[in-house]
């Protein structure tokens, strides 16, 4: 088989390049067209640092090795790790660098002062403490936690990444739904009648969401 | 250089066009003059309140697109020759109109007027876009009643959106007796989810309804929403007045006694 313009294709993906190469032409060859097609694309990637895995032929290590020196021979880029194309580790690797993304966005988080009125909706990359109250018809979504330091009576949805351990703290709990990763609780349909004003926390646990009042044994337990 | 004053609500009933009516005659009684927009176009009836509606020739779409100079199209009112009506137009709709024209005639009318009053339509489309569209302040008025306050809490957030920080609530059509139940939410309730300065409390009454039939704003006479709405008008000048009493209207002593000033 001849090779052509396809026997090596570079992708890109959320972690790096995937690289597929031709299984059916002679390795020598194969070298060439990677050589040419990482120096057309030197401009292109830089000194991007970036993981990358090779797909469509099976490799031997010595062949992997020569063909990394031929990328960083050819451009500037630094190849940080090499990731087997093999699902199983794929996902493992995927997990473990959400998992780490994860506890970045719970445990930073930014601050916002003013009131969150009908209409509005705020959405936080990290955790957020909202100065102010959160009104009916708001909404704020972050893929940390959420603390409201006033009235939350719109609409709260933290963990929005998937986290479980994220919760919603508020002053005055009356929010109208309150979302934590998949799970969402909306508010009771009779209104119930409590005057107290309490800071109350929103957590999730067995699948439930649960609203309790602040206290230390609850403070205990959160996870960041 | 005169003040440019929306009144607005979100939802529509809640009074908008009966307190412009008043504040704006109170304001006028209060020596101010005083021009009131009539932004509803299609749907007008601030004349009619007034009871202005026999003396319109021409209109806001009439000054805006250059049928008429402004002064040809101010009505001037029957009882207060300070208090000027710019009626809208009926036939047209709100699209004849944009904000930066409003803008502009807002701007013309400041040399002349102490106080531009602007009577907002219902809704968040384009007639609130063009009634807030030169305001300096918004009177933001409210019923005590979920749906009501939810929509004045989005029209206080567009407001905002639209650098207009000045604003000032007003709760209509407050029934003591409802919140003495616990059956309506109290100038309290509302305040607090509203977080802005509440300017007036009107309570409910039946004379409303009345004088708006009659075209003859109630602001002035003795009655509580009378009363109200005079202070809201001594507020907006900067005078400092207390709330009214709402509950002297049921107290016993008051009606052996006549109502106590």
């Amino acid at each position: 088989m001849k090779a052509d313009n396809n026997s090596v294709i570079i992708k890109g993906n959320k972690y790096g390049i995937v690289v597929v190469l031709d299984p059916d032409i002679e390795f020598d060859e194969l070298k060439k067209i990677v050589s040419k097609k990482f120096k057309e694309s030197k401009k292109f990637f830089e000194k991007a640092k970036m993981a990358i895995s090779f797909e469509g032929r099976k490799l031997s290590d010595e062949e992997q090795k020569e063909i990394l020196d031929i990328i960083s021979n050819n451009t500037d880029m630094q190849i940080v790790c090499i990731i087997d194309n093999d699902p199983k580790t794929e996902e493992l690797f995927k997990k473990t660098l959400e998992q780490k993304l994860m506890e970045i966005e719970s445990a930073t988080g930014q601050f916002y002062k003013g009131i969150l009125r009908s209409g509005t909706s705020l959405e936080f990359e990290t955790s957020v403490i909202i100065i102010g109250d959160v009104n009916n018809g708001a909404r704020v979504v972050s893929k940390g936690n959420i603390i409201v330091l006033g009235s939350l009576r719109g609409n709260a949805y933290a963990g929005a990444g998937g986290n479980t351990n994220a919760f919603v703290v508020a002053l005055d709990m009356r929010p109208t739904q309150i979302r934590i990763a998949d799970t969402i609780a909306r508010s009771p349909d009779k209104p119930v009648k409590d005057e107290t004003k309490e800071a109350k926390i929103a957590f999730l646990e067995d699948g439930y969401i649960y609203i309790e009042p602040l206290n230390k044994s609850i403070l205990n337990d959160i996870k960041l | 250089m005169g003040e440019v004053i929306v009144v607005t609500s979100g939802k529509g009933g809640v009074g908008k066009t009966t307190t412009t009516a008043n504040v704006g005659t109170g304001l006028a009684m209060l020596d101010k003059k005083v021009v009131l927009i009539d932004t509803d176009i299609g749907l007008r009836n601030l004349d009619v309140v007034l009871g202005l509606e026999n003396r319109i020739v021409y209109n806001l779409v009439d000054v805006i697109e250059g049928n008429c100079r402004i002064r040809n199209a101010l009505i001037k009112d029957k009882r207060y020759p300070n208090l000027y009506l710019l009626p809208a137009a009926q036939t047209r709709d709100k699209n004849a109109v944009s904000p930066e024209q409003m803008k502009k005639l807002a701007d013309e009318l400041r040399d002349e007027f102490d106080y531009i009053l602007m009577d907002c339509p219902a809704g968040i489309e384009q007639g609130f876009r063009n009634a807030i569209a030169g305001a300096d302040k918004a009177l933001v008025v409210t019923t005590p009643e979920v749906s009501a306050v939810r929509d004045a809490d989005r029209i206080i957030g567009l407001l905002e959106a639209n650098e207009i920080h000045e604003t000032y609530l007003i709760v209509n059509r407050l029934r003591m007796d409802m919140v003495k139940r616990g059956d309506m939410m109290s100038s309290d309730d509302v305040t607090e989810i509203l977080a802005i300065d509440l300017i007036g409390i009107v309570p409910d009454d039946e004379n409303i309804v009345i004088s708006a039939n009659q075209g003859e704003p109630l602001v002035g006479s003795d009655s509580l929403a009378g009363r109200a709405y005079m202070n809201i008008a001594r507020r907006l000048i900067g005078e400092e007045v207390p709330f009214l009493n709402l509950n002297e209207r049921n107290s016993f002593f008051s009606k052996l006694f006549g109502r106590r000033k």
